[in-house]
């Protein structure tokens, strides 16, 4: 991409032309320091704390595991003996007796109660079959 | 010359907060920004003595309030702000002193550029000096601090205190502002 500054750059360059007294820095340098007036500091520990100090590396840490978990997640995703589980459940939700079963075995029905549904699918069957035709 | 110590920032922060060693401490603060400082102070003020005048004035700030410094920003961006802040109230002053609005530009600063013995640009130097100091404060200090000192947008946004998306725009309209100066005067 084309800088925004180059044609300034290109004509003019990055010195601006100013210059200062030989050995300007190390006299200002010098003067600065015993010109600094006596000041009240009071003292602050200003060292890292222990968190600050370990936080990079449970951050660091905390990472890593979380893409161990992903890794993890992935892999069982992908593993087939996982998949065929999965195929299992799903064909066992499919199986309407299954289902029944769970129904039964949750909700307490009874016999009668059984009957009549299988007496009601029996005759909506028989009744759709009826308006196929 | 004897060799300079390494300057270690973290050690040097440490150090200003003890009151047996903070003048050491400071000295090395000093000795380790004045120039950086002083080259950013002489893009705004211009002359080599007025810099000087802001130069010293920032250190005596920023030492007679270093117990306000807490490391919480870096040492480098609490300089900064202050030598800025310090040239801004500088050229206002100078602007009050010639009866100037301190909405005027700063062309007044460059205009003896010429003359000034710590000058040693060409006629196209003095031209783009003057195009700088047409532009609006804000977008100077960011044509200077991003052209000349080459700094990161990210750390400029520390020390202007302004999103770093404004700061490239104001970049940009400082570009293109120069090149139309230089356009219309060459």
């Amino acid at each position: 991409m084309k800088q925004d500054d180059s044609t300034i750059l290109k004509k003019y360059g990055k010195d601006p032309g100013f210059k200062v007294p030989e050995n300007y820095f190390d006299d200002f340098n010098k003067r600065m320091a015993e010109m600094l007036p006596d000041v009240e500091i009071t003292p602050v520990d200003v060292k890292p704390t222990m968190w600050q100090r370990i936080k990079p590396i449970v951050y660091m840490a905390a990472m890593f595991a979380g893409v161990w978990c992903m890794m993890q997640v992935f892999s069982n995703f992908t593993d087939s003996g996982n998949l065929d589980s999965v195929r299992a459940v799903a064909e066992k939700l499919q199986d309407d007796k299954s289902n029944v079963d769970e129904f039964i075995m949750s909700g307490g029905v009874s016999d009668y109660d059984i009957l009549s549904y299988e007496d009601s699918v029996a005759m909506s069957n028989k009744a759709d079959s009826t308006v196929d035709e | 010359m004897a060799a300079r110590e390494k300057y270690d920032e973290a050690l040097v922060v440490e150090q200003l907060h003890d009151p047996q060693l903070c003048k050491t401490a400071f000295g090395k603060v000093i000795e380790h920004y004045s120039s950086q400082l002083y080259w950013q102070i002489r893009r705004m003020v211009i002359d080599h003595d007025d810099a000087n005048d802001v130069l010293q004035n920032t250190f005596l700030k920023a030492w007679t309030s270093i117990d306000n410094f807490r490391g919480d920003a870096k040492l480098s961006t609490w300089l900064y702000k202050i030598a800025i802040n310090e040239s801004i109230t500088f050229v206002n002053k100078k602007k009050v002193m010639n009866q100037l609005s301190i909405d005027d530009d700063e062309s007044f600063l460059v205009n003896q550029l010429e003359s000034d013995e710590w000058f040693d640009g060409d006629q196209a130097q003095i031209n783009l000096q003057k195009a700088i100091a047409t532009l609006p404060e804000k977008q100077r200090l960011v044509f200077n601090l991003r052209y000349y000192d080459e700094m990161k947008y990210d750390e400029m946004s520390e020390i202007l205190g302004t999103s770093e998306g404004a700061l490239k725009a104001s970049y940009h309209h400082a570009v293109k502002k120069i090149e139309q100066y230089l356009g219309e005067t060459e």
